[in-house]
């Protein structure tokens, strides 16, 4: 039986890449045996999947400070929509394979992209992409780490203006990071294959995370023909839109394409776009605002809270929060300073009752999150900025004939 | 004669008082273990029926009976998962498999108070036209043991004992249609794929439906070939038949080819004018190989109409000649898929060889599938090779539209309902039939009966008269798609007019008589 929250995840996704949306796609059998694959087939979208044809523009940094994006697209194959296996977990040491049948059957919607991406980067900026836009839409949470987004890499090489070369499909890569080490260790290992007179095999391969490398994968032998056939059991899947919507028709069967379009959500593109121009920050920072979950959301309470301009609060935010943050390996929603905190801290400096020199260290005071307010933090410890010009000229005075001394 | 009598009859006896259910219970069992000779069920569930049947008096002591199905007893064909009862589709590969669920059907009787008797008999996973290939052994036809068949029937030897001489009950649901016919249940589910409900039916002299496709659910009906398969149901007569499907049909939300519209429950009427209705005779059926005497029934039957006012014409369904080989693609095309599933792992038999998963699979499915499995399997999965994919399924599911399109040409021709035969002749000597193989006696077998699963079309046995030899021929009709009301509306007048007799089983008497009786005698006389 279809779920229908799948379905309508895989229209947004679709909608969302700029794809058409199949008004009628298919199920079909695919068939192999395995064991963690129950009944000897897995329901997939051979013939016609539910969407096509559409686009993902991504950015990239040209150096690596996040001084110049480029902007870049990958083309979206399709999206089709198939049934999960089990898992299998090989235990060598007593030569037995542990079959975990807990996921058989779930469903999946698998993203196809076109070979137009040109290495390890690109396809780690297009991927993270794509998990930021899946986040947005929920259609999925989209952490590799546990298993939810899964990212195989097809990758050859070939000379400037020669046709593709023959692929290898590269799997076992669990973050994004090991995606770009995987598809930029296969290049060079087809460079340096095919410069050595050998040839690449159209085979699957492993990537290894602790070594940094690929290796072929036991028990793929020959190509496997797997026998699709029609999925008698689900009737083709027919969707709607305004225009075709039958009047009498129960609108719990049905889903209708333009009804989840007028509600889907702002892509991360357009939210970069209206953060740029409502806060006059650059494009780098609102990737680097979107790339950490809820950090966008904090920048805004913050500015809120402020009478410091979005242009100079950024710098706190993705300089020094970020850092502190990161030092921690902490989320922006563990953070021990509260947007609150944050702000009443940019209104001293803003006054110039403190130096930033003096906001930094008040900063790192905060973050032991001792319940203190900014304000107390620098009464006690004396950080004010002296604006009395008296107090100021007594005081250098006093240096100055210190120095004299010696 | 309660045992004897019609579901609905008995039924009424249950809610007057005149026997309860315990008694009819036990009855039955009974009858099942004096009969078992026939080899109809595979698992005979006397506790749970029991206790099934205690709670359903305690329901008519209370004057709360669920409905006309409270107390009835009946059996369900052992390719249907029942929970916590053995469902092993007669083969070594599920022996000793107990379901965790059961299927919507026999939870929708079980949920209307039928008592459950047990799991009857069939060709291993449903692929066979005897019921003689499963691994329990075959069944045999309750009427080989009948006065009528006895009389009738020339021995080749005097010396030569009954015991083979008996007659096949035609298949695959051969162990259901025994136990209706022979008075152990009420009524019983089958499956129908080329026929299976329909020709054991008429083999076995009883009624036998098979619904149109998606109207009642599979969920739970472990299957052969999910685009042609439907539950059948086996009664004693067509209003019985009608009862069943109005407890069971209706859209199933785990079963996505069911259809969405609401199902109502209908009654049957008793036709008496039947000038407005068109029965159409295909010529196609007057296949090669159809015995003189059912087509000189058949002729009868169309005189019967034609006498009685009705129109009646004979039809073309041209493509029918090309209906077996199509039939055999994409049967075994489907066949091969659907029995991917049993791989030792999960459930079900599993090999001990363990070298490797391979092996493991291969032993596996050697040991536990016999040959006619074996064989559609291997056969499907050459048409479904990339190179043959074009060639045979593609081709086959095109002549298989050309097929459904014959019947709806006919049907809007203003032709109401088909007229044809079930099978080609009564029932075969078991030594008779097993000297051809299960795959040509299926292609013989099929070939009047498995059009209407491709083209989805209800259809119905009806028992029509004894042959020579004393042995039950039948006589089918095929409506349009969801017309069932109208096809038991005909089929019903036609039962009236033809008054099949009922069958005399010495064992039976002796079950039924008003005092109950504990008889264990092995002669029957």
């Amino acid at each position: 039986v279809l779920n229908r929250r799948c379905v309508e995840a895989a229209v947004m996704t679709g909608l969302a890449l700029k794809c058409s949306i199949n008004k009628k796609s298919l199920f079909d059998r695919k068939h192999y045996f395995y064991a963690d694959l129950p009944a000897g087939y897995q329901i997939t979208q051979q013939r016609v999947p539910i969407a096509v044809n559409g686009s993902l523009s991504y950015s990239l940094c040209i150096d690596n400070k996040m001084s110049q994006m480029v902007t870049k697209t990958v083309r979206i194959k399709q999206i089709q929509l198939e049934q999960d296996s089990g898992k299998s977990l090989h235990d060598d040491t007593r030569s037995q394979t542990l079959v975990d049948l807990n996921r058989a059957g779930v469903g999946l919607m698998e993203v196809v992209m076109e070979p137009d991406m040109c290495c390890g980067e690109e396809a780690a900026a297009a991927v993270r992409e794509l998990q930021l836009i899946l986040q947005t839409l929920g259609s999925s949470q989209a952490v590799m780490a546990e298993g939810q987004l899964r990212v195989d890499a097809n990758v050859s090489v070939h000379h400037p203006g020669e046709p593709y070369g023959v692929r290898t499909e590269v799997k076992n890569i669990n973050s994004i990071r090991f995606l770009a080490k995987a598809v930029d260790y296969e290049i060079q290992r087809q460079i340096e294959e095919l410069e050595n007179g050998g040839t690449i095999l159209n085979e699957t391969r492993a990537f290894d995370s602790k070594l940094g490398c690929t290796v072929p994968m036991r028990d793929k032998e020959g190509k496997q023909d797997y026998r699709f056939m029609p999925e008698p059991n689900l009737p083709p899947l027919i969707l709607y839109d305004a225009k075709s919507l039958p009047a009498n028709m129960n609108h719990q069967q049905v889903i209708n394409i333009d009804w989840i379009h007028e509600r889907l959500p702002d892509l991360p593109s357009v939210k970069r776009e209206k953060l740029v121009e409502q806060y006059e920050i650059l494009p780098e920072h609102s990737f680097a605002l979107l790339n950490e979950d809820g950090l966008a959301e904090f920048f805004e309470s913050v500015v809120k809270q402020t009478q410091m301009k979005p242009k100079k609060v950024i710098g706190w935010i993705l300089n020094d929060l970020l850092s502190h943050l990161k030092q921690h390996s902490l989320t922006v929603k563990e953070s021990p300073v509260s947007s609150f905190l944050l702000a009443d801290l940019l209104n001293l400096l803003e006054k110039k009752e403190i130096s930033s020199t003096v906001a930094k260290r008040v900063l790192a005071e905060l973050w032991k999150g001792e319940g203190k307010t900014p304000l107390e933090i620098v009464k006690e410890q004396k950080l004010e900025l002296l604006q009395d010009q008296k107090e100021l000229e007594q005081i250098c005075q006093a240096v100055i004939d210190g120095q004299e001394n010696e | 004669a309660m045992l004897r009598a019609s579901l609905r009859q008995v039924s009424a006896a249950l809610k007057e008082g005149r026997v309860t259910p315990t008694e009819l219970c036990q009855r039955c069992l009974a009858l099942i273990k004096s009969t078992k000779f026939l080899n109809a069920y595979i698992t005979v569930a006397e506790e749970t029926a029991l206790k099934q049947a205690e709670e359903s008096e305690e329901r008519y002591k209370r004057g709360q009976p669920l409905g006309i199905l409270d107390g009835i007893p009946v059996a369900v064909k052992d390719n249907f998962n029942t929970a916590g009862i053995e469902t092993t589709c007669a083969s070594n590969m599920l022996k000793g498999y107990i379901s965790p669920y059961n299927a919507t059907v026999v939870q929708k009787l079980l949920d209307q108070g039928a008592v459950l008797l047990g799991k009857t008999n069939l060709d291993e996973f449903a692929m066979g036209s005897g019921s003689t290939d499963g691994v329990f052994g075959p069944v045999r036809n309750p009427w080989s043991y009948s006065k009528q068949y006895k009389e009738n029937s020339v021995p080749k030897s005097h010396s030569e004992d009954e015991e083979s001489n008996w007659v096949i009950t035609g298949g695959s649901s051969g162990g259901s249609a025994a136990a209706v016919s022979s008075f152990t249940c009420f009524a019983a589910l089958g499956s129908d794929t080329g026929g299976s409900t329909r020709n054991p039916a008429a083999h076995c002299g009883v009624v036998g439906l098979k619904p149109s496709y998606g109207l009642i659910s599979r969920h739970g009906l472990i299957p052969l070939v999910n685009s042609m398969d439907v539950p059948g149901i086996l009664t004693r007569c067509v209003d019985d038949a009608a009862v069943l499907l109005g407890s069971l049909a209706g859209h199933d939300p785990k079963d996505s080819t069911t259809i969405q519209d609401d199902f109502k429950p209908f009654e049957l009427p008793n036709l008496t004018d039947v000038s407005e209705l068109s029965i159409g005779i295909p010529k196609e059926y007057h296949a090669p190989g159809l015995s003189s005497e059912i087509l000189a029934l058949w002729s009868k039957a169309a005189d019967l109409f034609k006498n009685a006012g009705a129109k009646v014409v004979e039809v073309s369904l041209p493509h029918t000649r090309y209906s077996i080989v199509c039939y055999h693609v994409l049967c075994t095309a489907e066949v091969a898929s659907n029995m991917a599933r049993f791989d030792g792992l999960e459930y079900g038999h599993r090999s001990d060889k363990k070298e490797s998963t391979e092996s493991m699979y291969a032993a596996t499915r050697r040991e536990g599938f016999n040959d006619v499995v074996r064989g559609r399997i291997l056969s499907g999965n050459y048409f479904l090779l990339k190179e043959n994919y074009e060639k045979y399924f593609v081709k086959a599911q095109k002549v298989r539209r050309l097929i459904a399109n014959d019947f709806v040409k006919v049907f809007r021709s203003g032709v109401d309902i088909l007229l044809a035969p079930t099978t080609l002749s009564d029932a075969a000597p078991y030594t008779e039939f097993i000297q051809e193989d299960n795959r040509t006696r299926s292609a013989q077998d099929d070939i009047l009966t498995q059009a209407a699963n491709m083209a989805g079309l209800p259809a119905i046995n009806v028992p029509t008269a004894l042959s020579e030899r004393g042995l039950p021929v039948g006589l089918q009709f095929i409506g349009r798609s969801f017309q069932e009301k109208q096809l038991l509306t005909v089929a019903k007048w036609f039962e009236k007019q033809v008054q099949f007799p009922m069958i005399q089983l010495e064992e039976v008497k002796r079950h039924d008589s008003s005092v109950f009786q504990h008889q264990k005698s092995a002669s029957f006389s």
